[in-house]
């Protein structure tokens, strides 16, 4: 077992202790996995999962797909697996032999429907946010993790960049960013890209769109190393930027450097977010910062690649020591297009360290 | 998640085969009394809705409600923001996006009170959120399952999805040509190799597994960076191209002896794929043609198909009772031991007809 994961065994172990629950069911899937790698090791990608943890320790993972219960087999150490093609039915009759016991589900709001029903039969509460807690705040081998994630993104990065060039597609750029990922181990990969000039309003997975003199390319890259999800936002121009562009790409380094400057043990997600926005607004682009073009000013990383907190100014969430975040001022800009800029950090006591590397340049590929 | 090639083409999905589809679907639901169907999607689950509507979700979930007519209402947590992607990859119906899709499509069965009875894809199985705020927004609806209704009509292949799956099996088997056995060392260089061709290719997704050493584990596991590759390996390469999923396993080796076994296993699988009868149950049929295998023993095969919100999900295997309602499309995955050495391979199949296309 890895250490990493004896450590959050054990952590779970106690929190389950303290909230005085005698076991947790906890779901997870290719999207949304980090509940149930918690507390199990496995990052799942086909088929659906549900594990039952036991305050004394003991983990049965179940999963529907056979290939998949054969990789945790060999993967998943300290793990009981099971293969259960009815899932839903196999984890209820579990659920059904812990008379008198209080079990917590979470996230409860993807549980399964049927199970969910027989929620009071069964003791079963929404226990989401005792998961929450332990995934926002992380010990030293997880942050140990998240550093040798982050350094994959900044080389993730790095193979992208060496990959733009002209008349080669966004897909195509994505593919050299694989390879190399494999060959390194990463499990998987947060990345949308955008491509083109002031018509594009975001990022998504890529289109075919081909690069050509001009454009901007973006791109929120999230390598998973470890099971630690760890991101870094970056754009660039294919030729040189154009004065717009640099100017563009100077306010939002000026918002993303506000933005950390203010990350420390203490302050608010929306402390964050207020730094981040104050700058947009001083430039007269306060209408660029809303909901109507852009989702957030950062996030929390983890075992997902956008847990919370969500960094807005209407979230009030307390940001402590050993959180890490992404601080990103991501969004539309009205004379250039979307453009993105965003490092990784773990929350200090009286500050941030920098997870991420990479020069905080606008990048130029030859045209 | 999903990050490779998603774009629809109509050409190759031209509007009419959605028409038909959900005409197909709706003379279904006529004849099992639904007023309604809702089906669930993420980028684990996206069959169903993908089937319908063309839309596999990179990221987040959503819902789908197909009333007795008009478009279908598809309701996704996936910001505003992302509206016009949606329909740059998604042709059919109307998109709402809200953080709450089950209240959304609950509100929109409430208004209609002809609407009574809803069949749920995979009721049991329905994100428990989802269907709380669905439920709480249409009181009185009743809400049945329809996962044997949606199975039923999924069985039948219609021409567009064969050609993707036969262009998904075509990225699959170029994606395997990348590996060299005489050369292949490390098993993550491989499979970078392997999943950067596929992308290349167009490929919406892959997934690479491996066995590095058939010698003494036949079962996959992902890769990992300086994991040695022996003298007898396997991987398996699962493909989607524009939301249609193929696999493919192949076994190699790097001695000759070893090379001809698998060379006879081959040929053996390929001349199984291309020849499975619609009328003989799976089971009886393989185990006939491993006897025409000289030295060969079966140890295990899967048929996986497209029948539900999965991309693939088993519907026959040999440990568990035998099936008759396969479907015309199927993944066949097989387990040999031939001369005493492992021999593991998965291909594309058309039940009754040679060849995908």
């Amino acid at each position: 077992m890895r250490p990493v994961f004896a450590r959050r065994r054990a952590r779970l172990a106690e929190a389950m202790a303290t909230a005085g629950v005698d076991a947790l069911i906890l779901y997870g899937n290719a999207w949304q996995n980090d509940y149930l790698r918690y507390a199990t090791d496995f990052g799942i990608l086909e088929g659906q999962a549900l594990a039952l943890a036991r305050q004394d320790g003991e983990v049965t993972l179940y999963l529907d797909s056979p290939l998949e219960a054969e990789r945790a087999a060999l993967e998943c150490a300290g793990v009981e697996v099971v293969h259960a093609p009815d899932l839903v039915v196999t984890v209820e009759t579990a659920l059904g032999r812990l008379r008198n016991q209080r079990i917590g589900g979470a996230p409860f709001r993807l549980l399964p429907r049927r199970i969910a029903a027989r929620a009071k039969d069964l003791n079963l509460g929404d226990e989401t946010s005792l998961l929450d807690r332990l995934l926002m705040g992380k010990v030293a081998l997880e942050i140990d993790a998240m550093r040798r994630a982050a350094r994959l993104a900044d080389e993730g990065y790095a193979v992208f960049r060496a990959a733009a060039r002209p008349g080669r597609a966004d897909y195509e750029l994505i593919a050299e960013v694989e390879a190399f990922y494999r060959a390194h181990g990463v499990d998987d990969n947060f990345q949308i890209i955008g491509v083109g000039g002031p018509e594009v309003r975001g990022m998504a997975p890529p289109g075919g769109k081909r690069l050509k003199a001009g454009d901007l390319v973006t791109t929120e890259l999230t390598p998973c190393v470890d099971g630690y999800y760890c991101q870094i936002c970056r754009t660039l121009t294919v030729g040189p930027a154009s004065e717009a562009q640099r100017a563009a790409h100077a306010l939002y380094r000026e918002s993303m450097e506000a933005g950390l400057g203010v990350v420390r043990d203490g302050v608010t997600a929306a402390d964050i977010a207020r730094a981040e926005n104050d700058v947009f607004r001083r430039h007269g682009l306060g209408d660029y910062i809303t909901s109507e073009y852009t989702r957030v000013r950062g996030h929390g990383m983890g075992l997902f690649a956008d847990t919370k907190p969500h960094l807005l100014e209407n979230v009030t969430t307390r940001i402590d020591a050993g959180m890490t975040l992404i601080v990103h001022p991501n969004t539309y800009h009205p004379v250039v297009g979307y453009m993105v800029l965003g490092d990784a950090v773990v929350v200090t006591d009286d500050g941030a360290d920098l997870l991420t590397a990479m020069p905080r340049d606008l990048f130029a590929v030859p045209a | 998640m999903r990050r490779g090639l998603m774009r629809w083409d109509e050409g190759e999905l031209p509007l009419g085969v959605f028409e038909q589809r959900m005409q197909r679907l709706r003379t279904a639901m006529r004849t099992a009394g639904l007023d309604a169907l809702v089906l669930y999607t993420n980028l684990v689950r996206p069959s169903g809705v993908h089937y319908l509507t063309g839309f596999t979700p990179y990221w987040s979930e959503g819902l789908l409600l197909v009333g007795r007519d008009g478009p279908p209402v598809f309701a996704t947590a996936l910001s505003k923001r992302v509206a016009e992607w949606i329909r740059s990859v998604s042709p059919v119906g109307d998109i709402v996006n809200t953080p709450q899709p089950g209240t959304v499509l609950g509100q929109r069965i409430a208004a209609d009170p002809s609407v009574r009875r809803v069949g749920v894809l995979e009721l049991d199985a329905f994100p428990a959120g989802s269907y709380e705020e669905m439920s709480a927004a249409a009181p009185g609806r009743e809400f049945v399952d329809a996962t044997a209704l949606f199975a039923e009509l999924r069985r039948k292949t219609d021409a567009a999805e064969r050609r993707l799956l036969a262009r998904a099996d075509a990225i699959a088997v170029a994606a395997l040509q990348e590996v060299d056995a005489a050369d292949a060392a490390d098993a993550g260089a491989v499979a970078g190799a392997v999943e950067k061709r596929a992308r290349l290719e167009g490929a919406e997704e892959a997934y690479i597994a491996v066995a590095p050493d058939l010698a003494t584990e036949r079962r996959m596991i992902r890769t990992a960076p300086s994991l040695a590759l022996k003298d007898m390996f396997a991987l398996r390469v699962s493909v989607a191209y524009k939301g249609n999923w193929v696999r493919r396993t192949r076994t190699f080796a790097r001695d000759g002896g070893a090379r001809q076994d698998l060379s006879r296993a081959e040929k053996w699988f390929a001349s199984l794929i291309a020849s499975l009868p619609a009328e003989t149950a799976l089971a009886e049929q393989i185990e006939a043609e491993v006897q025409q295998l000289p030295g060969a023993r079966l140890v295990s095969f899967m048929a996986e198909g497209a029948i539900g919100s999965y991309p693939l999900q088993v519907i026959a295997a040999s440990n568990a009772p035998p099936s008759r309602r396969l479907g015309d499309f199927l993944v066949l995955t097989v387990e040999l031991v031939i001369d005493g050495r492992p021999w593991l391979g998965a291909a594309p199949a058309l039940v009754g007809n040679a060849s995908l296309t």
